[in-house]
């Protein structure tokens, strides 16, 4: 499990953490059942206070995607079908973005990217 | 673990009323300037200097009752406290040893092989920093439950001081009912590793917040004259004139990212903290 902190970031340490964890979960980069490193160990890891491990890991609970068992550890939760959906489809939305964007900034319109859209559909 | 309340001590120019608490498991931060009252207050933690007023509780029970069985799970390392100069590291193991009952004579030589202290040199020729690595690392030779250290990284390079961090984060996983009291001038080091942080100032706390919430809620924010006018200020704690407008120190970073998009906003550290908190001007 990689987690990877921006420091300089606007979004709080914890938010990263988390966001990283379920994208991972969901991904199934991240089994069920697996054990997740201790907050200590997280924030020894890390470098940043076992406090704001300890919220990323509360956060990542209350929305069901870990559990934690007192005095063994946290475990990956298993994870419904639905919630890997609604991330593989806000993963299409991203994609879309970043086509959108790029188009945009070397001046295509709105018909423009529309036609393209619908050409390549077609040939799929 | 240590509670500190009400804890009050008259000198003649200095006044010390201060309250605070380390809890186990957690890692707890001292900030202040020179002479704002921190080496004061631990050594009131500590026993060494007898408070005109409040109480003083290590471990659960009065800091009066400790005793030695008591002292010996404290790890101190202060500022003037010190080995004999003419012994080298050698000659202190026996008395560590009947000192400490928990001394584990295997890993502080390890350690002190880690980092290059020699045990057969006088520690008097030892250099300022190695002198420090070495009260530093016997704290944490002997299972202490608590550890209470003034400035332990100072005067060390940023290599050794990342070791040292390293090795008190170690320290702390290994059992979870450990906790830490650091002192430090070194913004980086406490914001990597303490989990809150009190800020005194004149004798007095001025501050207490966790690491993460200062990290994370707190924020400078940088604006014109005009912007600071229209400025709803009430989450901004501190604020200063510049020569470009004002800066402002808020707690709830989000609301100022929501509402003024056109103000510049900050990510926050303990350095601009102390600055904000001591030097700038109340609302």
């Amino acid at each position: 499990m990689k987690i990877i902190i921006n420091h300089s970031s606007m979004q709080p340490i914890y938010e990263q953490i988390a966001g990283q964890m379920k994208a991972q979960i969901l991904k199934g980069e991240i089994k069920e059942d697996t054990m997740l490193p201790s907050v200590r160990m997280l924030a020894k890891e890390q470098r940043i206070s076992a406090l704001t491990v300890k919220k990323a890991y509360d956060t990542l609970e209350a929305e069901g995607f870990i559990t934690t068992v007192h005095g063994k550890g946290s475990f990956v939760a298993p994870t419904n079908r639905q919630m890997r959906l609604e991330e593989r489809r806000k993963e299409v939305e991203a994609a879309f973005e970043l086509a959108i964007r790029k188009g945009k900034s070397c001046g295509m319109s709105k018909e423009e990217l529309t036609d393209v859209f619908q050409m390549i559909l077609e040939e799929m | 673990m240590l509670k500190l309340r009400n804890v009050k001590k008259k000198y003649k120019d200095f006044e010390l009323d201060c309250s605070m608490e380390v809890r186990p498991g957690m890692i707890t931060g001292f900030v202040g300037k020179n002479g704002a009252g921190k080496t004061t207050t631990l050594k009131a933690a500590l026993g060494l200097i007898r408070p005109d007023g409040g109480e003083v509780e290590l471990f659960g029970k009065p800091a009066a009752v400790l005793g030695k069985a008591g002292r010996t799970r404290l790890g101190v390392v202060l500022a003037d406290s010190g080995f004999c100069g003419y012994l080298t590291i050698r000659d202190l193991l026996p008395s560590l040893e009947r000192m400490y009952p928990k001394f584990d004579r295997a890993a502080f030589l390890e350690k002190c092989n880690r980092f290059h202290l020699s045990d057969n040199k006088k520690i008097k020729d030892f250099s300022t920093g190695m002198r420090q690595k070495l009260h530093v690392l016997f704290a944490l030779s002997h299972d202490a439950r608590l550890l209470i250290l003034d400035e332990p990284t100072a005067g060390m390079d940023v290599l050794g001081r990342d070791e040292i961090l390293d090795m008190f984060r170690e320290y702390m996983e290994e059992k979870e009912d450990r906790a830490m009291l650091v002192s430090s001038h070194i913004a980086g080091d406490l914001e990597s590793l303490c989990d809150d942080i009190y800020m005194i100032n004149d004798g007095h706390i001025i501050f207490h917040e966790e690491t993460d919430a200062l990290l994370g809620d707190y924020a400078l924010l940088k604006m014109t004259r005009e912007q600071y006018q229209k400025l709803d200020k009430s989450h901004v704690l501190r604020f200063r004139e510049e020569n470009y407008g004002y800066s402002c120190l808020t707690d709830q970073k989000a609301f100022y990212m929501d509402n003024y998009p056109d103000v510049t906003v900050e990510n926050n550290g303990i350095d601009t903290l102390i600055t904000m908190m001591i030097r700038g001007e109340r609302v």
